[in-house]
C-alpha cells in the first residue's frame, strides 16, 4: 500500500504540470487542428462551420500564391540563420578578450534584439524611404544612384533580410559568447602548449566545443525565422507582388483579409509540420553526434587499460 | 389612495410633456460606445460630437482604428451575443459580410418608430450614389438596391475620386487640366520632362489592397468590369488590360517608390511637392489645404475624375450601422440619425468631413470655406455605385488582383497574361461559392 503511494508520488507532483500544458498546449493545437477540417468563415461559430475534411490541404498544395510563400519563407530562414550564424559567432569570436568598456559595448551589440519588432520595421522602412530615407540619402551623397530598396521585388527580399540580420544578429552573439567563455580553459591551454595558432584553435577546439550550444541557438534562430511577421509587415506588407509574403503573413492575411480561418488553420499546421521535422532532425543529429563521441572516448579508454 | 393615483398622473402627464418636447430625453446618461476609423472624416465627426452631447445629453465614447483593422476587430465583436459597441463605422466592402452573416440592424424599424425618426430628417437629400453602395443591401446582385432592398447603414465618410493637380505647374507650363484618360497618361508623362524631379501622378500601388484598389479606379471609367451580369469574370478583357496599363504608367511616371505607396504615402508625396496630380478620394482634399501639413497649400486645383469611354468615379469610403448586438440600439439610432442629419453632416463638413449630403454641397458657409466643394458635388453626379463587387468572397479575389497588379508594377509581368490569371482563379473561386449554381449546364 504505502509501496504503491511512493511510486505515485512523482506523477502526483507532476501532475499540475502536465494539467497546465494541457490545458496550455494542447487544447489550442487540437483546436486547430480540428478547424483545419472546416469551411469556417470568422462570422461563424466553430460549431457552426461546415466540415470538409481535407479540402484546406489539398487547396493548398494546389495553390501557387501559398506555394510561393513557402519558398520564400524557406529561402528567408535559410539566407538570415546562414549570415546571423556567421556574423554572430564570428563577433563572439573577435570580442572574447579583456577589452576596457567591454561591458558597455556589449550591451549596445544587444541593443537591436530588445526593439519592439514594430519599432524596427518602422525605423526601417524611414531608412529605406525612397526620396528621404537615410540610406539613399548616403548613396547620392556619394555619388551613387539611388536602390529601389523596398519597391523592386528583389531588393525588397534583400532588405528584409538586412532589417532581421541587424536584429538578430546579437543573439546569436551572445549565445555564442556564453558558450565561448564556459569552454574549458585547460583544453584551450593544451592546445596552446601543442602549439596550435589562433585558426587551428578556433577551428579545431573552440568550435567544436561550441557545437552543441551553437545547434540550439540556430534551430531557435531558425524556428523564429519561419514565424516572424511583425518587421515584414511593417516594412513591405508581402510586397511588391509575393516576394516577401512569408507564410507567417499569408497565414495573418488569410485569416483577416479571405476570412478563411479553415485554410489559415491548415497552413499553420503545415509549418508547425516543417518546423516539427526541422527540430527532430537537428535534435537527432546532436544525438548522432554525442553517441560517435561516447563511443570514441569509450574505444579510447580501451586502447588505455 | 386618491391621492397617489393623482400624483401618479401628474407624473405620466410629465413624463408624456417632456418626451414630446425631446425625444432624447429617454436616453439621458446613456453612454455610447463607438467604433470609428482613423481617418479625416471620423477626426472631423469627433469634434462635433460635443455638440450631440450637450443637445441631448448622451454621452459618447470612441474607439478609433485603423480602418483595415476595423474589419477583423468586427468580425470579433458582431460575433459575440453580447456586443460592447452600440454603433459602428464599417468599410463598403465590409457591408456584404455582416449583411450576410445578420450582424447589423435593419434600419426600417427605427424609420418606423415615431418616437425616435426625425420627421425633418429628409432622406431624399442624402447623395443616392452612397446610399446605393453603402446602405442598402438584398437588391439587385444581392448587394445593390433594388425593389427588394432594404437599408442596413448610412454613408458617413463616404467618398468619391476626383483629381487634383498643381495649378501653379500646369499653369507654368500651358497645361489645361486632363479631361479624358488619354490626356491624364500624356499629361503624367510629360510633368517629369517638364519638372525634373517630380513625378507625374502619385497613386496607391503597395501589393495587395492598394494596388486592386488603384486599379479598379481606372478600370471603371475606362470601360471595364469585374464580372459581367452572370458573375463571369471579364477583368482580363481590353477594357481591364487597358485600366492595367494606364495604372503601369502612370506609376512608372510617376514619383520615386511609388510602387510601395499606399494612400497616404501618395498624398504625402502630392503635398510635399514631389507630384503634379493626385487621383484618389476627396477625403484628402482638406489636408491639401492645410498650410500646416501640406507645401502645397492654395497651389492646388480640382477636377473630375477624367473620363475613358464614361464617367465613372469611385465609391467607398464608411457608413455607420448597429450591430445587432448592439446593448443601446435606440440611442446609437439617435446618434446615427444626428450624425447624418442636415444639421450633423454640415457641422461635420464644417469641420473637414466629407458631407453625405447634397444640400450640405450646396451650402454657401461650406463653400465659402471648401472652395473645392462644387467641383466635388458635381463628381458625385458621375459615382458608380457598382465599381467593385461587394460579395463575400471580395476579400480574397481583392487580395489576388492587387498582389498579381503589383508584379506587373514590380517584376514586369505581362498585364494580359496577369489579368488571365486573376480571371481563372477567380472563376474557380466563385464557382466554390455557389454563384454558377442556377447556370444551365453546359
Amino acid at each position: 500500500m504505502l509501496a504503491n503511494v511512493n511510486r505515485a508520488t512523482p506523477y502526483l507532483f507532476l501532475a499540475p504540470a502536465v494539467l497546465v500544458m494541457a490545458v496550455a498546449l494542447l487544447y489550442p493545437i487540437g483546436y486547430m487542428i480540428w478547424a483545419s477540417f472546416l469551411d469556417w468563415n470568422p462570422s461563424q461559430r466553430i460549431g457552426e462551420a461546415e466540415f470538409v475534411g481535407l479540402r484546406n490541404y489539398i487547396y493548398l498544395l494546389g495553390d501557387a500564391a501559398f506555394r510561393e510563400s513557402f519558398w520564400v519563407t524557406i529561402r528567408f530562414a535559410a539566407i538570415v540563420v546562414t549570415v546571423e550564424m556567421v556574423l554572430g559567432v564570428g563577433l563572439a569570436l573577435l570580442l572574447d578578450r579583456k577589452l576596457r568598456g567591454m561591458t558597455v559595448l556589449r550591451t549596445i551589440f544587444i541593443l537591436p534584439m530588445m526593439i519592439a519588432p514594430i519599432v524596427v520595421g518602422l525605423m526601417w522602412r524611414y531608412m529605406y524611404h525612397p526620396t528621404v530615407g537615410t540610406l539613399n540619402r548616403m548613396l547620392e551623397s556619394v555619388g551613387l544612384p539611388s536602390a529601389p530598396w523596398l519597391s523592386d521585388g528583389t531588393w525588397a527580399f534583400a532588405s528584409i533580410v538586412i532589417a532581421d540580420i541587424w536584429q538578430w544578429t546579437p543573439f546569436i552573439f551572445i549565445l555564442a559568447l556564453a558558450a565561448l567563455q564556459s569552454l574549458p580553459q585547460s583544453a584551450m591551454e593544451a592546445a596552446r602548449i601543442d602549439g596550435a595558432s589562433g585558426w587551428q584553435l578556433i577551428w579545431h577546439v573552440k568550435l567544436p566545443l561550441m557545437l552543441p550550444v551553437l545547434i540550439v541557438t540556430a534551430l531557435l534562430r531558425l524556428i523564429d525565422a519561419f514565424k516572424v511577421l511583425e518587421v515584414i509587415l511593417v516594412l513591405t506588407n508581402g510586397g511588391p507582388g509575393l516576394s516577401t509574403e512569408i507564410v507567417a503573413l499569408r497565414i495573418a492575411r488569410t485569416a483577416q483579409e479571405f476570412q478563411d480561418l479553415g485554410t489559415a488553420a491548415a497552413m499553420s499546421n503545415l509549418l508547425l509540420i516543417l518546423l516539427l521535422v526541422l527540430t527532430i532532425l537537428m535534435f537527432g543529429y546532436t544525438r548522432l553526434t554525442e553517441r560517435r563521441a561516447a563511443r570514441l572516448a569509450a574505444a579510447r579508454e580501451a586502447e588505455i587499460t | 389612495m386618491l391621492k397617489r393615483l393623482g400624483s401618479g398622473a401628474a407624473a405620466a402627464a410629465l413624463l408624456a410633456g417632456t418626451a414630446f418636447a425631446n425625444p432624447y430625453e429617454p436616453y439621458q446618461d446613456t453612454t455610447l460606445v463607438v467604433m470609428f476609423p482613423a481617418h479625416p472624416h471620423y477626426d472631423a465627426a469627433i469634434e462635433v460630437l460635443d455638440q450631440f452631447t450637450e443637445q441631448t445629453g448622451i454621452e459618447v465614447e470612441v474607439d478609433q482604428l485603423q480602418y483595415l483593422r476595423m474589419r477583423e476587430r468586427q468580425t470579433l465583436e458582431l460575433t459575440k451575443d453580447e456586443g460592447d459597441y452600440d454603433l459602428i463605422s464599417f468599410v463598403v466592402f465590409s457591408k456584404a459580410d455582416y449583411v450576410y452573416a445578420d450582424q447589423l440592424e435593419n434600419l426600417a424599424k427605427y424609420f418606423m418608430n415615431p418616437a425616435l425618426a426625425d420627421p425633418t430628417y429628409d432622406q431624399g437629400d442624402l447623395i443616392d450614389g452612397y446610399v446605393q453602395n453603402i446602405g442598402v443591401a438584398g437588391g439587385t446582385k444581392g448587394y445593390l438596391p433594388g425593389q427588394l432592398g432594404s437599408a442596413f447603414g448610412v454613408p458617413f465618410g463616404s467618398e468619391t475620386s476626383v483629381l487634383a493637380y498643381r495649378r501653379d505647374i500646369f499653369e507654368k507650363h500651358g497645361i489645361e487640366a486632363p479631361e479624358t484618360y488619354e490626356e491624364l497618361l500624356d499629361i503624367a508623362c510629360r510633368i517629369p520632362e517638364l519638372e525634373p524631379g517630380m513625378g507625374g501622378m502619385a497613386s496607391r500601388a503597395a501589393s495587395g489592397h492598394q494596388a486592386s484598389h488603384a486599379f479598379l479606379l481606372h478600370l471603371a471609367p475606362l470601360g471595364g468590369q469585374v464580372f459581367d451580369d452572370n458573375w463571369e469574370p471579364i477583368i482580363n478583357n481590353e477594357a481591364g488590360v487597358e485600366a492595367a496599363n494606364a495604372l503601369k504608367t502612370i506609376v512608372d511616371c510617376g514619383p520615386e517608390g511609388g510602387t510601395t505607396f499606399g494612400p497616404s504615402e501618395a498624398a504625402a508625396a502630392f503635398k510635399s511637392g514631389q507630384a503634379a496630380m493626385f487621383l484618389d478620394s476627396i477625403a484628402f482634399a482638406a489636408g491639401f489645404e492645410d498650410p500646416s501639413e501640406s507645401q502645397v497649400a492654395g497651389n492646388v486645383g480640382y477636377a473630375l475624375h477624367p473620363m475613358g469611354v464614361e464617367r465613372a468615379s469611385q465609391t467607398g469610403g464608411f457608413g455607420l450601422a448597429i450591430p445587432a448586438n448592439a446593448p443601446n440600439k435606440e440611442a446609437a439610432f439617435l446618434l446615427l440619425q444626428w450624425l447624418t442629419s442636415k444639421e450633423g453632416d454640415k457641422a461635420v463638413a464644417m469641420a473637414g468631413g466629407n458631407p453625405s449630403r447634397f444640400s450640405t454641397y450646396a451650402d454657401p458657409e461650406v463653400q465659402a470655406k471648401y472652395p473645392y466643394s462644387e467641383t466635388f458635388g458635381e463628381a458625385l453626379k458621375y459615382a458608380d455605385p457598382d465599381w467593385r463587387p461587394i460579395i463575400p468572397v471580395w476579400g480574397q479575389i481583392n487580395s489576388d488582383i492587387g498582389t498579381t497588379m503589383s508584379q506587373v508594377l514590380t517584376e514586369g509581368l505581362d498585364p494580359q497574361e496577369a489579368l488571365d490569371g486573376v480571371a481563372e482563379r477567380t472563376r474557380a473561386l466563385m464557382e466554390e461559392s455557389g454563384y454558377y449554381t442556377w447556370q444551365a449546364a453546359e
